[in-house]
């Protein structure tokens, strides 16, 4: 089956196509170059004047695992206010904020997103996630692994155990809970906080462990590093939301020696302690930072107005914020020693100075970093907004009047505390195309997504240009995967099912030794079915796994 | 007959959702726009007119006439006119209403009242369980409007409870008055068992000593409360509840629940 694609104006920053009117050829499930004369196409689009790009990718959404899972319990009137009916070729389902699988996976393929990445999979609860993420259709998944809470590794850094040791660990798990990246989620503060600690700084230690988050951070980055798995530690830096945490911010920069890193939601992460409130934007400070290093890598978190759910297994931060809640019912809970999880409910509201400022903060940070193959388009979906907001987030970022007209409309101190007015800078389609296709790509180390040249998988979405980018990014024209049709004018046409995207670096088979005690020890499980197989997530999860190369050791 | 009227054909085998059919909704349709409303039986939707023989003209109140207890959510979330039903009402009987009244000559299923906010809610049968609770995972239940129901209620009557009146002319199941947090329950027959339990303000009136409370109750003693002549002349109006003018002013004042706020009342009439 060959399909050409004919006459669209095509963004493939992968590539350095901006804007080029191209064909492009579609075999199977891949993309393919020019095709021989006297071929057949058995099928052409034209496309004159559409916009052609990648699928989109998320490299930071919660939809899947026990946290989510108990947001959707916890909410019972989100899944009630949005309703979503059955079709003859889809599923009924529902949920706002966190909405249920079928929702969600429909919901981000009408939006031409076809790879979402779970960035908090507890391992203790892989299984669980892999289930809920091979039951979110129309996407390919992958999550990464929670680590620097459990207590096997703060107990094996205690210990002073040989950075060897670390990376047989880590590559060990990433294999046992079939993962493309490991997350740290405010380092130590999640196990620190079960031992009544509530707070954790970056050089603060651990009451019982006596390590500090830096050197999880350091021993962690390493590792990854090391081991050669293409995407750096997905961080969640210590004091999320804490005024004056940009110090922290700064100090796991430098955590990291140099080794590269990913700061999540960065927005929630650059609070300055200025002003008569004492809560105001460092922004600036961050920003600079960013620019200056190139082993920096970072997605906003940005916050959008209305009722969404705060997800997070950073359970000193949540249970600082339970008093926030809206409506007023959240949890917080350990969960098997390995970290821990809580929920809280939150209105993000645009009278109120604090929610005014958190979502200038963010789009101050998208507007000054200056690279934006290091800086990716997240709402942290569901903490700072559901991503159903992502075509309206897209708009404020290419349209600086629109930016302004709401600008004005917020809580009047936000809005003159924040720079944002002075800010000139409008994204580009070839920015935007770079920000959700190209860069979480290159920085999940897939290389045959998130681009358009030949042997690329065929994930294409094609957009209707004209009106305004919020419209435009809503409900595009077309969307393929794997060279199907999907989509067509934002409807699902084609139901399908993903995989889910791993990652295998070589390690010690040895560290089993060391890990299997401590399981027989300490946990509920054993070791031996703990480990998810690559056939129980062929067969029995239902989510075949499709294994992505290391990076070459330069 | 010159009120719309839904008569149901046949007996059904699947639960069918009537929120579309309150007064607001329908007061300005003719008996065929009405039969052409999609209506969803299981997991599928069908006309209105398959299911019942619709006739009538246009008016604020609305008659449906079934023997079936699958006709979930009649009048639900409705504001003003009035439903009458002959016969038996399903779950979710005006969940939600915040306003008009229904009046229901048969039994109704569970959750009958539920999240209700205002209006009149009669049934001259036995209403479900969780009569005037809340609705699945919300933390209050009724919040305002009045319940009579002339025969049995099932358990957990008044569940969460917030603001209101539901009056039980026969006997409640157990756990009567549960996690009730404010309003006014009279319940004239026999309370079940673990009446009260995480009650945490409200009050409750009844004949008869409960089956059982929890052991966080205490005995208030014997009171002479003067407002029981208000709230029974108010009430003894009502059809079915005339017997209410029988009742004195003294009652046995139990107070609890005291695991949680502790301040609701269990009153106990001395006859």
């Amino acid at each position: 089956m060959l399909i050409k694609l004919a006459g669209a104006t095509v963004y493939d920053p992968a590539n350095n196509i901006d804007g080029e009117i191209r064909d492009i050829y579609i075999r199977d499930d891949k993309i393919v170059a020019t095709p021989q004369t006297g071929e057949t196409i058995h099928q052409t689009y034209a496309l004159d004047g559409k916009i052609v790009m990648a699928g989109a990718i998320d490299l930071h959404t919660h939809i899947g695992g026990g946290k989510v899972n108990i947001a959707r319990t916890m909410l019972p009137e989100d899944q009630r206010g949005s309703a979503r009916a059955r079709t003859e070729l889809t599923r009924s389902g529902g949920g706002h904020a966190a909405p249920s699988t079928l929702s969600a996976g429909y919901r981000y393929a009408e939006m031409g997103y076809t790879s979402c990445f779970e960035p908090a999979i507890l391992p203790v609860n892989a299984r669980q996630a892999h289930m809920e993420m091979a039951d979110t259709p129309m996407l390919d998944t992958g999550g990464y692994a929670m680590l620097g809470n459990d207590d096997l590794l703060l107990q094996l850094i205690a210990e002073g155990a040989e950075q060897q040791t670390i990376n047989d660990y880590v590559g060990w798990i990433l294999k046992a809970t079939q993962c493309i990246g490991i997350k740290v989620v405010n380092p130590g503060g999640i196990s620190a906080f079960k031992f009544n600690q509530r707070a954790l700084d970056v050089d603060d230690l651990h009451s019982h462990y006596q390590i500090s988050p830096r050197d999880i951070v350091r021993k962690l980055s390493r590792a990854l590093n090391e081991l050669s798995v293409p995407h750096p530690l997905h961080v969640h830096a210590s004091n999320l939301g804490v005024p004056g945490n940009y110090r922290s911010t700064l100090a796991t920069m430098d955590a990291a020696e140099g080794f590269p890193i990913h700061l999540t939601h960065i927005q929630f992460h650059s609070y300055g302690t200025e002003g008569d409130r004492h809560f105001s934007s460092a922004a600036a400070d961050i920003a600079e930072a960013v620019n200056s290093r190139t082993n920096i890598s970072i997605d906003v978190g940005q916050v959008m107005f209305g009722q969404t759910v705060t997800v997070s297994g950073d359970v000193m931060a949540q249970h600082a914020n339970h008093r926030h809640a809206h409506p007023n019912k959240w949890t917080c809970m350990d969960i098997e020693c390995d970290a821990g999880c809580g929920v809280v409910p939150f209105r993000y509201r645009d009278k109120n100075f604090v929610n005014a400022l958190q979502w200038a903060i963010g789009l101050e940070l998208f507007l000054m970093v200056d690279d934006p193959w290091r800086i990716f388009l997240t709402t942290d979906h569901p903490n700072g907004a559901p991503f159903t907001s992502y075509p309206h987030l897209i708009r404020l970022l290419m349209e600086r009047s629109f930016r302004n007209d709401l600008l004005s409309q917020i809580n009047p101190d936000a809005a003159a505390a924040s720079h944002l007015q002075s800010l000139d800078r409008e994204y580009s389609l070839y920015e935007i195309a770079i920000m959700t296709r190209a860069a979480p790509a290159r920085i999940l180390g897939m290389t045959d997504r998130g681009q358009l040249g030949p042997g690329a998988m065929a994930d294409i979405t094609v957009y209707h240009p004209g009106g305004d980018p919020e419209q435009m990014f809503e409900r595009p024209m077309l969307v393929f995967k794997a060279g199907q049709p999907i989509v067509e004018e934002g409807r699902i046409s084609q139901p399908v099912a993903g995989k889910t995207q791993v990652i295998r670096p070589e390690f010690d088979e040895d560290i089993e030794k060391r890990i299997k005690p401590w399981f027989d020890r300490y946990q509920t499980t054993a070791m031996e079915n703990f480990i998810i197989s690559d056939d129980e997530m062929a067969e029995g999860i239902g989510s075949p796994i499709n294994i992505h190369p290391c990076r070459q050791s330069s | 007959m010159s009120m719309p009227t839904l008569k149901l054909r046949a007996p059904l085998n699947r639960r069918i959702d009537m929120s579309p059919f309150i007064p607001e909704l329908i007061a300005d349709k003719s008996a065929d726009e009405i039969a052409r409303i999609p209506v969803w039986l299981g997991n599928r939707q069908v006309d209105t007119g398959e299911l019942f023989e619709i006739s009538g003209n246009p008016s604020e109140v609305l008659l449906i006439q079934s023997e079936s207890d699958k006709l979930d959510m009649i009048g639900a979330a409705m504001k003003q006119g009035s439903i009458l039903v002959e016969g038996n009402a399903g779950a979710y009987l005006g969940c939600a209403m915040a306003g008009g009244e229904i009046r229901v000559t048969g039994d109704t299923g569970t959750a009958a009242g539920c999240a209700m906010r205002a209006g009149d809610l009669a049934v001259e049968g036995n209403a479900g369980d969780f009569l005037g609770g809340a609705l699945t995972g919300e933390r209050q239940g009724m919040r305002g409007g009045r319940i009579s129901v002339q025969g049995d209620s099932g358990d957990r009557a008044g569940d969460l409870m917030r603001r209101g009146t539901i009056l039980i002319g026969g006997n409640t199941g157990d756990y009567c008055a549960s996690r009730m947090v404010a309003g006014t329950i009279i319940a004239i027959g026999q309370c079940g068992r673990h009446t009260g339990t995480a009650m945490r303000r409200g009050t409750l009136i009844t004949s008869n000593k409960p089956a059982s409370l929890p052991a966080t109750f205490n005995s208030n003693g014997i009171h002479s409360l003067s407002f029981l002549t208000l709230l029974r002349q108010q009430v003894a109006t009502l059809a079915g509840f005339s017997g209410l003018t029988e009742m004195g002013v003294e009652v046995e004042r139990w107070v609890g629940d005291l695991s949680c706020d502790g301040k609701g009342e269990i009153l106990i009439w001395q006859s």
